[in-house]
């Protein structure tokens, strides 16, 4: 028997944590709604509300000190928030979505980084003030004090927002900004300071929320990241941009976690995503959203890269071929010109190269951003490991089982995913990540936390083969090891995947793809089955992804859940915009210069996400089509400085392109 | 180059005293230029019309004007204050209102909610009483909560004309006002237009259809290519029938 | 409702001459429905083979919606949709395109970041796609497939937009993206082709041009055409459908459209003289 007092609780408890959801997840659908930009960031800047809280509280006691926490923690946070729309977003509007959600995440590392350099990696705890300790007497039953207030002062704020929204004429300018920004602008209001203020606000609130929630659990540096995924999870099922939506998901969402965690424990976690997934499936739109707003089809306003560079093809396959020979030569130095790690680190960042290749074939070509790439390649990891440990040391059976496998799920994911469009897609694909993530720390088979790892591999099949550890080739000094054979082979399966890629991007297939990017209703009305080549494409790049997985498993020897972590796909949505969307071997480049660049900084710096988020920012920002541009853009300004006036650069020219294309 | 040399009308102006006026207009967006030099002048409580085709460049000149376009050159003069380089709320705020193309009412807004936006923005020294302006159209009145949404393409436009009125401009500028209306609608937005004027109104048309112009306008500006390549009254352009064939195509 | 039992008599009038030939589409009771809002009032529109057909009316008569139905643009909330005597209200819009339905956006739509040639060479490639092996459409190069290339220069010759071929689509004039979109249609072969006012914003005799490129080009096919100007629109056609409302005012030859009184009325307010 259940009592009626444990049931009173469960409901009061998700109420709050649905209040404190509430505070994240509004910021995020009003800033998304009205403004088009998918902050990333948002988690983050939740995060650091508490930890500004915390030492705002050490330094003025508890009690008071939790007041003006409440009360100045948002104040600064939301400030920090002006900062970050003023200088940082304002450049990019009239630009592809993307770019403006990328810049959100360069704000994310840094705000991560910041937070570990100033408060370390402890855990903290906001104490709430005594006045709130305790507890009272509710219809017979006792219930914490400080939770009664969260639920009335969120009611509160959730009450004022939504008289600010309707009722005021900052909101009457927002909602009329929402439905027709330029028009706004042409009734002579100057958007802008709008958006500035309403940005402020949005992360204002998430601050809030990041005090109530230091005083209701301790927090740590994972905080970010705990609290961004629910957010977009109940923004979704409440639909983008729908206040009304935030607040009732975030309390369904919060009072349904309540409950499993007590009646079905196994799928706590979990059970955000399968509703998200659900939720859009059945509604694509989520539950409040306007029905009538419809996401571009085509998502060329999302994405604003742009193919090819100034070389000739010609040059461009000797240049390659030389890449290939080069990394050929890796192993033959190492432990003589340069240490063995270097080696290891090419060998990492051959498999980056594989899957920001996969990620191509879909966002560069296709025009679908998959924010849950690292799905494949945990997926990959596990397979692989699995096949290692329980059936067969054998790699090519491995392998080949976990592109089987991998193809597999992206067939089924797929399906589901094409089903909704823009940002939905983008967060969809995260919901299913995210459900794998979460799913391999709750079975003994995946080794919970611990991931998998210790399992004899070998090149051969049916129990014939050679051990890696055992090789050696050739004598000194130019000695091959078995480790150096797993660099061959990860350089081979990656130039055949790329050779692969390409053949079947310039073949009529591929053609079609861009045309899917180009315009998704004129190619459906030229004749072509729109989703099923949306789905064809989003399976071969699970399957490359896969195999990148795969790779990762037999050359590192273990698969860890952090490969299914959502920083691992944003970490590679940027690889592929760092190279230039579009264009297979950009993506790949801009996966090594990711990765070598952040080996290096790491090397240097403790703090090296801090720089590289700022260095990323400036990025996006200067360079948006990657840099297999800069060659183009570097002949363009030239040619231009000789013709005439020096004075236009080039970051305005296409700036002003992009103005037009949006009038 | 340009034949409107030939044709200055300025003693046709009732009132000397000129509002708008814009000289050697260039402007473009990047990729190339729109407007190659763009002439003319809008005298208080005039309307003024600006025909020529598609892509002649009469809505980039009106974006010129709002301080929309990003590379401009020459001198947009308005009541006299160069607003040439000036953002487009600093432009609007010295009393000019825009009625786009297509309209662009809010549709999630009522059509009261609709008329507060631009109370906003011109502020409570300029603005106009929305009780008096939606009293001016019987339509909007019957409906003031309604979506923006719901209402018809004609009442869209009368809405968008309204909203305009709120702010409190001296000039209007219109952008095809009568495009994709059933004919007998594009009779009461004219109607509706001579009545503005009346009212002491100035108004910048910009029309495709020569019709529309000239019945509200006597003062025509024949825009083509991003050059003014006529200026005339309603009289002269019936006449000239080459300027009709050649830039207008109409055969009338 | 009264309206529409006075068209429905006026419509079976003026039809008597055109049973004879065939309908290529007829809808029946085709209907959508946005909460409260009646896009498009349960329409029985019917198409003769061959026919240049025209749908006029006022923005928010629900021409473009029709359209959209017809090509699968957008679900019906209720009604049926026949091609050839086949009923098609549920096939999607690419399997009409292999049926052999075509359209035009009122919003010109090509592939903006791709050549106009490419353009084509896809439309063209997706009617031949079937035919072509696995290999084919996987491994060879696109713009290798002989007869695929070749049908391309043809229609892009028959556009004139030969010397074009190798430009990006988005630097084309506004003109000639509107001929290029006609060459999209035409490379799907289509017997019924639906274009929504392919001649938004030319002057006249641009028009007419253009007007006469879709006449020449599509010569053998059914055209239905949304379209502003009521003057051409008069001139061109073997058929006109006025729809306001939602709903067919009245169906027609241009003489009997003229001449009717309602259309008259409610639409034209006595503007035709002009």
């Amino acid at each position: 028997m259940i009592s009626v007092s444990l049931l009173f609780e469960m409901m009061l408890n998700g109420i709050v944590i649905g209040m404190i959801y509430v505070l994240a997840a509004a910021g995020l659908s009003i800033i998304f709604g009205v403004m088009d930009v998918l902050n990333l960031s948002h988690g983050e800047v939740f995060a650091l509300g508490a930890y500004l809280a915390f030492s705002i509280i050490v330094a003025l006691g508890t009690g008071t000190g939790f007041w003006i926490a409440l009360l100045l923690a948002p104040i600064v946070v939301g400030l920090i928030g002006m900062l970050i729309e003023r200088f940082a977003l304002r450049p990019l509007y009239g630009r592809g979505h993307l770019d403006q959600a990328l810049v959100t995440f360069g704000f994310l590392l840094i705000i991560y980084d910041a937070r570990r350099l100033i408060w370390g990696t402890d855990s903290k705890f906001v104490p709430p003030p005594p006045s709130l300790s305790g507890t009272v007497e509710i219809l017979g039953f006792s219930y914490s004090m400080y939770n009664l207030f969260v639920i009335a002062f969120g009611a509160v704020l959730v009450a004022a927002t939504w008289a600010l929204l309707n009722y005021t004429k900052f909101g009457l300018i927002i909602r009329a900004g929402s439905q027709d920004r330029k028009m706004v602008g042409d009734l002579g209001i100057d958007i802008n300071r709008y958006y500035t203020l309403l940005f402020g606000f949005g992360m204002a609130l998430a601050g809030i929320g990041g005090v109530t929630l230091g005083a209701y659990q301790s927090v740590d540096l994972d905080m970010g990241h705990s609290i961004i995924i629910p957010a977009f999870v109940i923004v979704v099922i409440g639909g983008l941009g729908s206040f009304k939506g935030a607040v009732i998901g975030a309390l369904l969402v919060g009072i349904l976690q309540s409950f499993m965690s007590t009646y079905l424990p196994f799928l706590s976690g979990v059970e955000i995503f399968l509703i998200m997934i659900a939720v859009l499936l059945l509604k694509p739109q989520g539950l409040f959203g306007n029905p009538h707003w419809e996401v571009p089809s085509g998502d060329t306003d999302f994405l604003s890269g742009i193919r090819g560079g100034v070389l000739e093809p010609q040059t461009r396959r000797y240049l390659g071929i030389g890449a290939v020979a080069v990394l050929a030569l890796v192993p033959f130095g190492a432990d003589t010109l340069y240490s063995a790690y270097y080696v290891s680190l090419m060998q990492e960042l051959m498999i980056w190269a594989l899957l920001a290749l996969s990620l191509d074939l879909v966002m560069g070509y296709t025009g679908l951003i998959s924010l849950g790439h690292a799905l494949f390649y945990g997926l990959g990891a596990y397979t692989s490991m699995l096949i290692f440990i329980h059936v067969t040391p054998s790699i090519f059976v491995a392998l080949a089982a976990t592109i089987l496998l991998c193809t597999l799920v992206a067939i089924v994911v797929g399906h589901l995913s094409i089903k909704v469009t823009g940002p939905y897609f983008i967060l969809i694909t995260l919901g299913f990540a995210e459900l794998f993530y979460e799913g391999v720390y709750k079975f003994d088979f995946t080794g919970g936390s611990n991931g998998l790892f210790g399992a004899e591999r070998e090149f051969g099949l049916a129990g014939v083969g050679v051990n890696f550890d055992n090789i050696q080739v050739g004598v000194e000094p130019l000695l091959l090891t078995g480790n150096d054979l797993y660099f061959y082979f990860v350089l081979i399966l990656v130039v055949v995947s790329y050779l692969l890629a390409r053949t079947l991007m310039n073949a009529p297939f591929g053609s079609v793809l861009r045309s899917v990017k180009e315009s998704e209703k004129r190619t459906e009305f030229m004749g072509y089955d729109v989703r099923g080549y949306k789905l064809r494409a989003f399976t071969i790049s699970g399957a490359l992804a896969g195999l990148a997985g795969g790779l990762y498993a037999v050359v590192q020897g273990y698969a860890a859940p952090a490969l299914f972590h959502w920083l691992v796909s944003g970490e590679l949505i940027l690889m592929v915009v760092l190279g230039g969307t579009g264009t297979l071997y950009g993506p790949m480049i801009g996966a090594g210069v990711f990765v070598g660049f952040s080996d290096w900084l790491s090397g240097y710096i403790e703090s090296w996400r801090l720089l590289l988020g700022a260095l990323f920012i400036l990025f996006v920002i200067f360079i948006p089509r990657g840099l297999v541009s800069i060659p183009a853009s570097l002949q363009a300004y030239w040619g231009r400085y000789q013709s005439d006036s020096p004075g236009t650069g080039d970051s305005t020219a296409q700036t002003d392109v992009s103005t037009k294309g949006e009038d | 180059m340009s034949e409107s040399s030939h044709d200055r009308r300025e003693s046709d102006r009732t009132d000397g005293e000129v509002l708008l006026s814009v000289e050697d207009l260039v402007a473009g967006y990047g990729l190339g230029q729109v407007l190659r030099g763009i002439d003319f002048e809008v005298g208080r409580g005039e309307v003024v019309s600006l025909i020529g085709r598609n892509g002649a460049g009469k809505t980039t000149t009106l974006e010129s004007i709002l301080g929309n376009v990003p590379e401009i050159a020459g001198t947009i003069q308005f009541d006299g204050t160069d607003v040439t380089e000036l953002s487009n709320d600093e432009t609007i705020s010295q009393g000019i209102a825009y009625v786009p193309e297509e309209r662009r009412v809010f549709p999630g807004l009522t059509v009261r909610e609709n008329l507060e936006v631009a109370q906003v923005a011109a502020g409570n020294d300029r603005a106009r009483d929305i009780d008096t302006i939606i009293g001016m159209f019987e339509n909007l009145q019957e409906n003031e909560q309604s979506l923006g949404s719901e209402m018809s393409g004609g009442e869209q436009q009368m809405l968008a004309i309204a909203r305009a009125l709120v702010s409190g401009a001296e000039l209007l500028m219109l952008d095809e006002p009568t495009e994709g209306l059933a004919p007998y609608i594009v009779r009461s937005v004219e109607e509706t237009i001579k009545e503005l004027n009346e009212s002491g109104i100035t108004i910048l048309l910009v029309e495709q259809n020569v019709q529309v112009a000239m019945e509200v306008s006597d003062t025509h500006y024949v825009i083509n290519q991003g050059e003014v390549v006529y200026e005339g009254s309603s009289a002269d352009l019936e006449e000239n029938q080459q300027i009709l064939d050649q830039y207008l195509g109409i055969s009338s | 409702m009264a309206a529409t039992d006075q068209s429905e008599t006026d419509r079976s009038a003026a039809s008597t001459d055109t049973t004879a030939r065939s309908a290529i589409l007829r809808t029946e009771g085709l209907a959508k429905l946005y909460g409260e809002l009646v896009a498009v009032d349960y329409v029985d529109l019917s198409v003769s083979e061959g026919d240049f057909h025209s749908i006029i009316g006022p923005n928010g008569a629900g021409k473009t919606t029709l359209l959209d139905l017809i090509t699968g643009g957008r679900e019906p909330t209720a009604g049926s949709i026949y091609f050839e005597d086949e009923d098609i209200t549920d096939l999607e819009s690419d399997e009409l395109v292999h049926e052999g339905i075509a359209r035009s956006f009122q919003i010109t739509s090509v592939l903006d970041g791709l050549t106009v040639f490419e353009n084509v060479r896809l439309a063209t490639q997706a009617i031949q796609y079937g035919s072509l092996s696995k290999v084919d459409t996987l491994i060879r190069k696109a713009g290798s497939h002989g007869s695929i290339d070749e049908q391309t220069r043809e229609i892009l010759e028959q556009i004139g937009l030969e010397d074009q071929a190798q430009i990006p689509a988005q630097n084309l004039s506004y003109g000639d993206r509107r001929k290029l979109e006609i060459g999209i249609v035409l490379a799907t072969d289509p017997k019924l082709v639906l274009l929504d006012e392919p001649t938004a914003g030319m002057s006249i005799d641009k028009k007419h041009e253009t007007i006469e490129l879709i006449e020449d080009v599509l010569a053998d096919a059914t055209v239905i055409l949304v379209e502003h100007d009521v003057e051409l629109v008069m001139q061109l056609s073997d058929q006109i459908t006025v729809l306001h409302q939602g709903q067919i005012l009245a169906d027609g030859t241009p003489d009997e459209i003229a001449d009717n009184q309602e259309v008259q009325d409610a639409y034209l307010g006595g503007h035709t003289d002009e």
